[in-house]
């Protein structure tokens, strides 16, 4: 993540350089749609968290503090967008399994794609506190400390939700078949 | 056996290559020692070597576009906020009076041959119905428009005779739309907007014209009295050249 580059294209955008923000585009439409998509298992809603959260980054430019880095400003906005999305459509309490169960049976050998929409179905299954730091580490592959920078929280904190969040995934995963 | 805390943390530092030299050291002497550690091991490693294999996925083509389109209009455009909107400075309210203003506006663009059929009289009954964006009414298909100077979505969705034509645009300058349907015995029944009061509308016999710039997200609604199967054409103008065209179909309920 080429910091000084981001901050660089960001103070570009405030001039109002429609280049620089086309380049934040190409770096940060697909992994914020993605963690989007992983927060909301919807792609319509990720498309629409998607265009909220660049409008944000857009409109609030001036509000950015470059001693932070941007990855983490925008991810953390992507993430707030994801929950308050859950709130808005009521959808903040995990799913329980039954609801986000997925085709496969525990006799079956789980496929690779079979595995995935059990991996995200099972994600469902957790809080947002919880799918927030999965998203993190495992989609945008952040460390604990980028995760605890975008959180705003203590790295001891992201550390025991990561183990909870798999304590709980496993246990999902164990009970449909898919992990052993 | 019980495996102690601090082992579970050093499993999963060394796992997320989050590690020091001394705590690994003291894994490597635990795992050597603990059938229990090391299957706890293995189960996290497999669960996390999946997590990260969960595939990466594309964002639909014309998101890009949209977004590009959205913002720098946005920025450049901040208006100062109207009267409706400061009087109505509540959420709800809000949406009511974007909406109320919308109508406003279709009401005082709209082509007086059809205002004085009585084709509008119902328009005020649909006002709330826009106050939730996601329409919860059958859906019959969205066209995806990914051109330079305008993209999204047009979806056409139904509730018993109305069409609802929902436009989630973003355009990097004026853009006209014509939506016509060659079907007479279809009229204009309303207009909302959503966020913003930015679009105007002009409706005649068998087609409605919007013009538009930025992002924008409105509904046109149309009466189609009979079900009848329906074409909606969808021709996108910029500096007076056709840049997009598009068509929704609506089929007879069985």
């Amino acid at each position: 993540m080429s910091e000084p580059d981001d901050i660089k294209l960001m103070e570009r955008c405030g001039n109002g350089d429609r280049r620089a923000f086309e380049k934040l585009l190409a770096r940060y439409e697909k992994p914020v749609f993605n963690a989007a998509y992983r927060m909301l298992n919807s792609p319509d809603d990720a498309r629409d968290v998607t265009q909220t959260v660049f409008l944000k980054v857009y409109e609030h430019l001036d509000q950015y503090d470059p001693k932070y880095r941007f990855f983490s400003w925008i991810y953390r906005i992507t993430l707030n967008e994801s929950i308050n999305w859950l709130k808005k459509s009521n959808r903040l309490d995990a799913l329980d399994a039954d609801t986000a169960d997925t085709a496969s049976g525990p006799e079956q050998e789980a496929s690779n794609e079979q595995l995935s929409e059990g991996m995200q179905a099972a994600l469902m299954t957790v809080s947002p506190d919880y799918r927030a730091v999965v998203v993190l580490k495992h989609l945008l592959g952040c460390s604990y400390r980028e995760i605890s920078e975008v959180l705003e929280v203590p790295e001891k904190t992201v550390k025991s939700r990561l183990y909870t969040a798999r304590q709980l995934l496993q246990q999902t995963l164990t009970e449909r078949g898919l992990h052993r | 056996m019980t495996i102690d805390p601090k082992y579970f943390e050093l499993i999963q530092a060394e796992i997320d290559g989050e590690i020091d030299a001394a705590g690994n050291a003291e894994l490597e002497t635990f795992l050597a020692e603990s059938e229990e550690g090391r299957e706890v091991y293995e189960h996290l490693e497999t669960l996390c070597r999946s997590l990260d294999g969960m595939p990466s996925i594309d964002p639909p083509p014309h998101l890009k576009h949209v977004l590009l389109n959205q913002a720098p209009v946005k920025a450049a455009q901040r208006p100062s906020p109207g009267l409706l909107q400061r009087l109505l400075s509540g959420p709800i309210l809000g949406y009511v009076g974007v909406f109320a203003a919308g109508i406003a506006l279709a009401l005082a663009l709209v082509d007086s041959d059809q205002a004085s059929s009585g084709a509008l009289d119902d328009v005020t009954g649909l006002v709330g119905t826009m106050a939730n964006p996601e329409f919860a009414v059958p859906k019959h298909g969205t066209v995806f428009i990914d051109e330079n100077e305008v993209a999204g979505t047009v979806t056409l969705h139904s509730t018993g005779p109305i069409l609802i034509v929902d436009f989630d645009l973003a355009t990097r300058q004026p853009v006209e739309i014509v939506a016509g349907y060659s079907d007479k015995t279809i009229w204009f029944n309303g207009f909302a907007q959503l966020e913003s009061t930015g679009t105007s509308i002009v409706a005649e016999a068998g087609a409605v014209t919007l013009a538009m710039e930025g992002k924008r997200r409105y509904a046109v609604y149309l009466n189609n009295p009979r079900m009848r199967a329906a074409t909606i054409d969808l021709r996108f103008v910029a500096n007076g050249a056709v840049i997009h065209e598009a068509e929704l179909e609506f089929s007879e309920p069985d």
